[in-house]
């Protein structure tokens, strides 16, 4: 019941084929139409690896945290999780490619990269020891090699344990000595990958909750998109053993983490606003003048509707329900990414792209006219629709990646200690 | 609640082959029995101790606040130091009762209900120091806001220390009624041992509880309330202790990461209270069937981790320190760790991030006599913590000329060590009237985690592969 290896429907492989188009076509139309820096073309790339790539990370944080704290509930669909952390390996590639062009000078996404302001900028300078062309490509792409190299060893551990598991549970042990040492590794490069892919779009601004800020905010997504995935594989007939139990408790993740989001953006904005520094409000200012749908659609999609709907108990165990939110804050929280990395990369792009003697473009409209405020561009102060089927092609890679190395094992770990806990599992 | 099934490589939380009979008989004999001699020197000791600290808040108010250490530059050190430091362990016992109970974790049985007291005296005594600090301790009153002949005379609204005021006595509050709901069958269970006087007062205590279904329903449900009440509660309390210092505008205190990093270090300070306590109490009460090693070891890995992420926190701030390009805050930082306080820095450091790390050594967290010190260490460290922020921070302001130093006088010493007394003689007086261990939750259990049922000594091991124990299965 539970050793079946899946088989997607080719019509299922031909809709992620045309979502991976769709996207592809969104990239390309973005390009064509962008200005002379690639503006556009940048911070979606920017934005969607640094998202996807979190998520990724999320997932092997997550199934760690499980192991480590003797979770038995989640065994049966674990491998879920082990791979959508497979995602690394896409996300290497992808930063790897804004890291070269960090490098060569084929975009403006970060202000500090560039050569004169570097040398210029009292501030900018001042932050050279961690802010600088190399430290963003190895120790950037290092975090994430050393991040897939977990992820690996705890898959390679659960795929052995499969024909070679006994009671002696080696590798159990095994995978929760990877496990627990990833905790405080993930726990301190999770937040400096957030400082220098990030919150360095804002190179003067700085806040120490901002790390675990995003990072939260891409776990809530994580556990969205398990929720999707889980109810598809079990709509095409796979993981009977995952219940409304099951589903429940994700719910319950989904819920509580929605809450935890809120709280760290409330302190985050809080402080700000009742210390009432310029240098500290600029970075709300801007959101809230330029951006007022996404700053307040943020918390409404985020928090308002996923903490009403999830408040009652039955939410959280039925498809309908849990589908609607769970694309809801997945996208709430690609929003809440858009209007972390947009301001600042756009105002970046403004100024550099004086140097470059760029012509007026949406980049540099949407950058100038600002304090007026209200003035919606499509793709910059809002997700336009190219950003929408860049997200959808975005996403078809997630889960094509995820079903892709979830086809290759086992569904269920099969001599998994805790699997029986698992199939039994009641709330 | 309790699933049937167990899986293999879970370890035993009830030692000793208990009978229902045998866990009623071992957790209510400790209030029946004349004390013990440790117990009656002990008892002695702390009200010493306690009626020491009532003289130094008799004479802090007799003589006036002039009798602190505190000067112009430092208005305020010791007693926020211990406020905060209280407060914080306080937060061990609703996590216990609250979170661990939504998260389903079957080791909180054994440690919850000598947890929550410990919540309850730790805020009191955590309470003492605002209200003495004001000086003038007859108006005290003005912390609320009450309709009043005063004319416009309210406590200010926008301050984050009247908010502690809420936030305090509603986790006081709710603390309180979840700590006395799961005693409520409890004291019946020693009413029902009891006679005479005794048994009426327990009769009392216990509401009348008859154990029937109804109220058993009705008791689990409101206890599952209760948890998601406290859940927020336990978050919001030291937020709001961090705001008194965030929604400043003084470097190395006014910062975002604040509240999650404060609520991290009180758990970690309350756990650590909580082995304190729970090896001396396994000890003297001889419950080390209940307090398993188990329990010991599950408590210093929440140990380790809120001490690595309370880690996380400070390297934080120091790297946006030095990030921010902002030279006060950079100073500060500097200053914490080389200026004249550099001691409480490293006694910091030292107890609070360094030393857990020894926790990764499962011998060492397995080992009493460790924990035992580790626990009094990561005391010692998170009181440091709190007095870095604080003093360390004042002693430099902004303006060179008013650079001062603080140094507690014997009256301060005198009222912290006092509520230390407080502290243990209330938690003394708990196990002696109330079962430290929650005896319907250690039997609600007892199939799941008994070492008859799990465990290399089982001899009941089939019944768990047949999945037939769905006598303390609650859908």
């Amino acid at each position: 019941m539970n050793s079946e290896h899946i088989q997607l429907p080719n019509k299922d492989k031909i809709i992620l084929s045309i979502l991976g188009i769709i996207g592809l076509i969104s990239l390309l139309y973005i390009g064509a139409n962008d200005d002379l820096g690639h503006t556009r073309l940048w911070t979606n790339l920017l934005h969607n690896s640094v998202y996807f790539t979190l998520v990724a990370l999320m997932a092997i944080f997550f199934l760690c945290v499980n192991v480590t704290a003797y979770a038995g509930w989640d065994v049966v669909f674990r491998r879920v999780w082990g791979s959508m952390s497979y995602f690394l390996i896409v996300g290497l590639l992808l930063m790897g490619i804004i890291a070269l062009g960090v490098y060569f000078g084929w975009h403006n996404l970060y202000h500090w990269a560039d050569q004169h302001t570097a040398e210029t900028d009292t501030i900018i300078k001042g932050k050279s020891g961690f802010l600088n062309k190399n430290f963003y490509t190895i120790g950037g792409l290092g975090f994430i090699v050393l991040w897939f190299f977990f992820a690996k060893k705890m898959r390679d551990y659960t795929i052995a344990e499969d024909d070679h598991g006994d009671g002696r549970w080696a590798h159990y042990k095994s995978m929760k000595f990877y496990a627990a040492l990833f905790l405080p590794i993930a726990g301190f490069t999770s937040a400096a990958a957030v400082w220098l892919w990030i919150m360095s779009v804002d190179p003067h601004w700085y806040s120490t909750m901002f790390a675990w800020y995003a990072t939260a905010s891409c776990f809530v997504s994580m556990i969205a998109l398990t929720i999707l995935i889980l109810i598809y594989l079990k709509s095409r007939g796979y993981y009977h053993g995952v219940t409304s139990e099951h589903f429940h408790d994700l719910g319950k993740y989904m819920f509580a983490f929605t809450i935890f989001w809120t709280y760290l953006w409330f302190d985050q904005y809080m402080l700000i606003w009742y210390g009432n520094i310029g240098e500290e409000t600029i970075y709300f200012q801007t959101r809230i003048q330029e951006y007022p749908i996404l700053f307040y659609g943020n918390l409404v999609i985020n928090f308002v509707l996923p903490f009403l709907i999830l408040m009652r108990n039955d939410t959280k165990r039925k498809y309908g329900t849990l589908i609607i939110v769970g694309i809801l804050v997945f996208v709430g929280h690609w929003i809440d990414l858009f209007q972390m990395i947009k301001p600042g990369t756009l105002h970046t792009a403004m100024e550099l792209g004086d140097h470059a003697s760029a012509a007026a473009t949406h980049g540099h409209e949407a950058g100038t006219h600002g304090a007026h405020g209200h003035e919606f561009k499509m793709g910059f102060t809002i997700p336009g629709i190219p950003e929408i089927g860049l997200m959808l092609g975005f996403v078809a890679l997630f889960v094509a990646t995820t079903l892709h190395f979830l086809s290759k094992a086992s569904l269920t770990p099969k001599q998994d200690p805790f699997l029986q806990e698992s199939l039994h599992h009641h709330v | 609640m309790s699933g049937g099934v167990v899986a293999p490589v879970r370890r035993p939380l009830i030692e000793g082959h208990k009978t229902y009979h045998q866990i009623t008989e071992d957790l209510c004999s400790p209030t029946e029995k004349a004390p013990s001699k440790a117990w009656i020197i002990a008892f002695i000791i702390s009200v010493s101790v306690l009626a020491f600290g009532l003289f130094c808040i008799f004479w802090t108010i007799w003589m006036g606040i002039g009798t602190w250490g505190s000067n112009r530059t430092i208005g305020w050190a010791y007693d926020i130091t211990n406020f905060v430091w209280w407060i914080g362990i306080g937060h061990a016992g609703t996590l216990i009762s609250a979170i661990l109970l939504l998260f389903r974790q079957r080791w909180r049985t054994g440690v919850n209900r000598a947890a929550e007291a410990m919540t309850i005296f730790a805020v009191i005594c955590a309470a003492l120091f605002p209200a003495i600090h004001v000086g003038r301790i007859w108006v005290v009153f003005y912390f609320f806001p009450y309709p009043n002949t005063r004319g416009s005379i309210w406590p200010n609204f926008n301050s984050p220390l009247l908010w502690d005021v809420f936030a305090i006595s509603t986790y006081f509050s709710v603390s309180l009624l979840f700590w006395y709901t799961g005693l409520v069958p409890d004291f019946a269970s020693i009413r029902n041992r009891a006679s005479g006087l005794r048994k009426k007062i327990y009769n009392s205590l216990s509401f009348g509880w008859t154990g029937s279904a109804k109220h058993w329903q009705r008791w689990e449900s409101l206890s599952l309330v209760l948890a998601g009440l406290s859940t927020p509660l336990v978050l919001s309390v030291h937020t709001i202790v961090s705001f008194d210092f965030a929604t400043s505008v003084i470097p190395g205190w006014h910062t975002t990461i604040f509240p999650p990093y404060f609520v991290a270090g009180a758990i970690f300070s309350g756990f650590a209270m909580v082995q304190t306590l729970m090896v001396m109490t396994r000890k003297i009460l001889k419950l080390q069937e209940y307090i398993t090693i188990e329990h010991i070891e599950s408590m210093n890995k929440v140990i380790l981790v809120t001490g690595t992420i309370v880690g996380v926190a400070y390297l934080t701030e120091l790297f946006i320190a030095w990030y921010s390009g902002y030279v006060y805050e950079q100073f500060a930082f500097f200053n914490r760790a080389t200026g004249i306080y550099w001691w409480s820095y490293f006694g910091m450091m030292t107890c609070n991030v360094i030393s857990p790390q020894i926790f990764w050594v499962k011998k060492l967290r397995r080992s009493v006599f460790v924990t035992f010190f580790m626990s009094i260490f990561v005391n010692i460290g998170m009181w440091f913590e709190r007095f870095v922020i604080i003093a360390t921070t004042l002693a430099r302001d902004y303006l060179p000329s008013s650079w001062s130093y603080y140094r507690p006088t014997w009256v301060e010493i005198g009222i912290f060590i006092g509520t230390i007394g407080l502290f243990f003689t209330f938690y003394m007086i708990f196990t002696r009237v109330a079962p430290v261990v929650a005896i319907a939750e250690i039997k609600h259990i007892l199939k799941v985690g008994g070492d008859q049922y799990i465990g290399e000594n089982a001899t009941h091991k089939n019944q768990h592969d047949t999945h037939s124990l769905s006598s303390t299965n609650h859908h």
